[in-house]
């Protein structure tokens, strides 16, 4: 039987990206309740209010607008971000009649769609294998992962939109002639433009440098410029009302990019980061951990040197180091040769990859001129083009050297079974655990006593309400945050009540004052995981001190809610 | 009316069950949804829409299912004020298709 190799090609890509998804998908397989950090709830509880809501919204409900009131700075207390990335959460949450699996499902599609975007930019001008092998090595890169995890999904999904705008360009550019001046490709690059606008307006400038490095570049090679004013019009036209389709969110990136250019917010870096492609780690305590800014760590290291020389180097160490550890890379090394191979033949899909390398290290360097705002958000990108580099650099190296032609395709498939090996080998394992193992303490998700206690606040108290959780210790603040998301209710902590010194004699009466007329919710689900016994102690007393006398309206699983009013 | 032809139906068929088969393995019956609601709200009324152009049949795929993401929205989101987000989920997959088989209907006429 003879198989079709575009049946066979398409079949190995989605067994490829299947496996991707198992394994992106892990860290809710068998745990079926959110995590995350501040920011994955603020996109998870957006979408599920409209899901569970049966409606959309521009005016911030109560729970929402408590933290988010002044995110919007066009128009406050309205939403912040343009509404796709959560309404097409929601849809699907609303299809699939659920509020954890087709939110979390669509995130992880979303976020592993650079597999997609880039398998199939890569293969059309590069052809299957370094597209597929790419694609391959995507899965494991840790600079995704990690943002993934934490909580950035629009902007994950932001990312995907880059080789495909560029490559409609592309497709526009090299095909217009005298003859042929089909502007399809110009007119979907502005759609995509406008949807990566909507997704995340910090990767649609990523994108509009892209293109405009791509113009230079390809306007150079190949000596002209389509300058249709029809199809750019059109196209400009088309970016322009997609962008007027959510004025307030609009207006919310022209305001607060016009407030990161002032010159009082500025901070310029020196020439010297130039040389670097990465930021630097200093400036990211406490935001990121030091190793997301190692090529070592996050995108890989195929080589002999131990863990713990590898761990030593950072975007900041020294030369010596650095070079040391690069050149042991056969990574590092391989990007290094797909750059010479693209230089070298300089034909119009390696200007394409190297117009894209460009733009990411323009981007990288834009603090340069004083726009430092989410420079490490920027940096997640990376491996995005280097690995296709890398791969580029590894399969197709023996295509400059003069052997003959027969060992050449023998070389490329050792170098890609190599490529899958040490993939799997170096790659695979940190990326597995790091996934299965995300979130996995008790501490850090809400359990089923919590989860059905929300979904009690949600259906039996007012939506203005506010619901004070007593006693969060700050290792399970982050639960408190979540049944807040969960129940759509407001949650003010009032753990500084009991910990905090200052409230000093009077904590009871202070905290009496704020909680009058609040729902209070004790949960002692989790009192055995907690270590301070002297803290567990006073947080059973100030419910006996003062709870006495109020109204008990839930009382299950270690968890009781209170209507607290004068008495 | 002509309906528009899908190239390589049956492989698409084959990989879709395949597919959401995976997604019920992985993720139970709530994931196997999700799947279909992907392909069949996001990808499906934009590639109808694509299919009116002059592009390979992969990358009417992968542009339906980026401009889908980003476009499908819009139309939910706004009806979703005025009804019920379900059915404004439905009117606009409806909206999408219809228009789909109007720009066919147009560019074989003009």
């Amino acid at each position: 039987m003879k198989i079709n190799k575009n049946y066979a090609k398409a079949s190995i890509f989605i067994a490829v990206y299947l496996f991707a998804i198992y394994i992106w998908t892990l860290p809710f397989q068998d745990a079926n309740v959110p995590y995350g950090e501040w920011d994955a709830i603020s996109h998870w509880e957006l979408a599920d209010f409209i899901a569970q809501r049966d409606q959309t919204f521009s005016t911030l409900p109560k729970f929402l607008d408590y933290s988010y009131g002044n995110d919007n700075q066009f128009k406050p207390h309205t939403l912040w971000y343009h509404p796709p990335f959560h309404v097409d959460m929601a849809i699907i949450s609303a299809f699939a009649n659920d509020r954890m699996i087709p939110i979390f499902l669509t995130n992880a599609i979303f976020a592993s769609s650079i597999l997609i975007s880039v398998f199939f930019v890569i293969n059309r001008l590069f052809g299957f294998l370094p597209g597929i092998l790419s694609a391959f090595m995507l899965i494991f890169s840790m600079r995704d992962i990690l943002p993934y995890l934490w909580g950035q999904w629009p902007e994950r999904f932001a990312y995907a939109f880059i080789p495909l705008i560029l490559y409609c360009f592309y497709m526009y550019f090299t095909n217009y002639s005298n003859e042929n001046r089909n502007p399809a490709y110009l007119y979907i690059m502005a759609i995509l433009l406008g949807a990566n606008l909507y997704i995340h307006p910090l990767v649609m400038f990523h994108s509009i440098i892209g293109i405009f490095v791509l113009v230079i570049i390809l306007a150079i090679k190949q000596r002209k410029f389509p300058l249709n004013l029809k199809h750019i019009g059109i196209s400009f036209f088309i970016f322009l009302i997609m962008a007027a389709v959510f004025p307030l969110q609009t207006g919310n990136v022209i305001l607060s990019f016009a407030k990161s250019s002032t010159d009082e917010d500025k901070k310029y870096a020196p020439i010297s980061t130039l040389l670097r492609l990465g930021p630097d780690p200093d400036n990211f305590v406490g935001s990121v951990p030091r190793m997301y800014f190692s090529f070592e760590k996050m995108i890989g290291y195929w080589g002999f040197l131990d863990e713990n020389t590898i761990n030593e180097v950072n975007t900041d160490s020294n030369l010596f180091k650095k070079i040391k550890v690069n050149f042991t890379n056969l990574i590092f090394i391989s990007f290094l040769l797909g750059i010479i191979v693209t230089l070298y033949r300089r034909g119009a899909n390696d200007l394409f990859l190297l117009a894209w390398l460009i733009s990411f290290y323009l981007i990288m360097h834009r603090d340069i001129i004083g726009i430092s705002t989410f420079l490490h958000r920027s940096f997640s990108a990376a491996a995005h083009i280097i690995i296709p580099i890398a791969v580029i650099g590894a399969l197709q190296i023996y295509t400059i050297l003069k052997i003959p032609e027969k060992l050449k395709q023998t070389l490329k498939y050792i170098s890609a079974a190599a490529i899958i090996i040490l993939t799997l080998k170096f790659n695979m394992p940190t990326a597995y655990a790091t996934l299965d193992n995300a979130y996995d303490s008790p501490l850090l998700r809400i359990n089923g006593a919590q989860v059905e206690a929300s979904e009690w606040l949600k259906a039996n108290i007012d939506e203005n309400a506010n619901v004070s959780v007593i006693g969060p210790f700050p290792d399970i603040m982050q639960k408190a945050w979540w049944m807040a998301s969960y129940s759509h209710r407001t949650s003010f902590f009032f753990e500084g009540f009991i910990l905090w010194p200052s409230p000093g004699e009077n904590a009871n009466e202070t905290a009496k004052y704020h909680i009058l007329n609040d729902y209070v919710l004790f949960d002692y689900t989790d009192i055995g995981l907690l270590s301070g016994r002297s803290l567990v102690d006073k947080w059973l007393n100030f419910e006996k001190l003062n709870m006495e006398n109020h109204k008990l309206l839930y009382n299950k699983d270690n968890i009781r809610v209170y209507k607290y009013e004068a008495s | 009316m002509k309906l528009p032809k899908i190239e390589n139906i049956g492989f698409i068929a084959a990989a879709t069950a395949a597919i959401a088969l995976f997604f019920y393995f992985i993720l139970g019956f709530s994931g196997m949804l999700s799947i279909l609601g992907i392909i069949l709200l996001f990808i499906v009324p934009t590639y109808l829409l694509l299919d009116n152009f002059k592009l390979g049949q992969d990358e009417k795929i992968v542009f339906a299912f980026f401009i889908g993401a980003g476009v499908f929205p819009i139309l939910a989101y706004w009806l979703g004020f005025f009804i019920s987000f379900r059915a404004a989920i439905a009117v606009s997959f409806i909206a999408l298709t219809a228009s789909a088989f109007v720009l066919r209907k147009y560019k074989n006429t003009s």
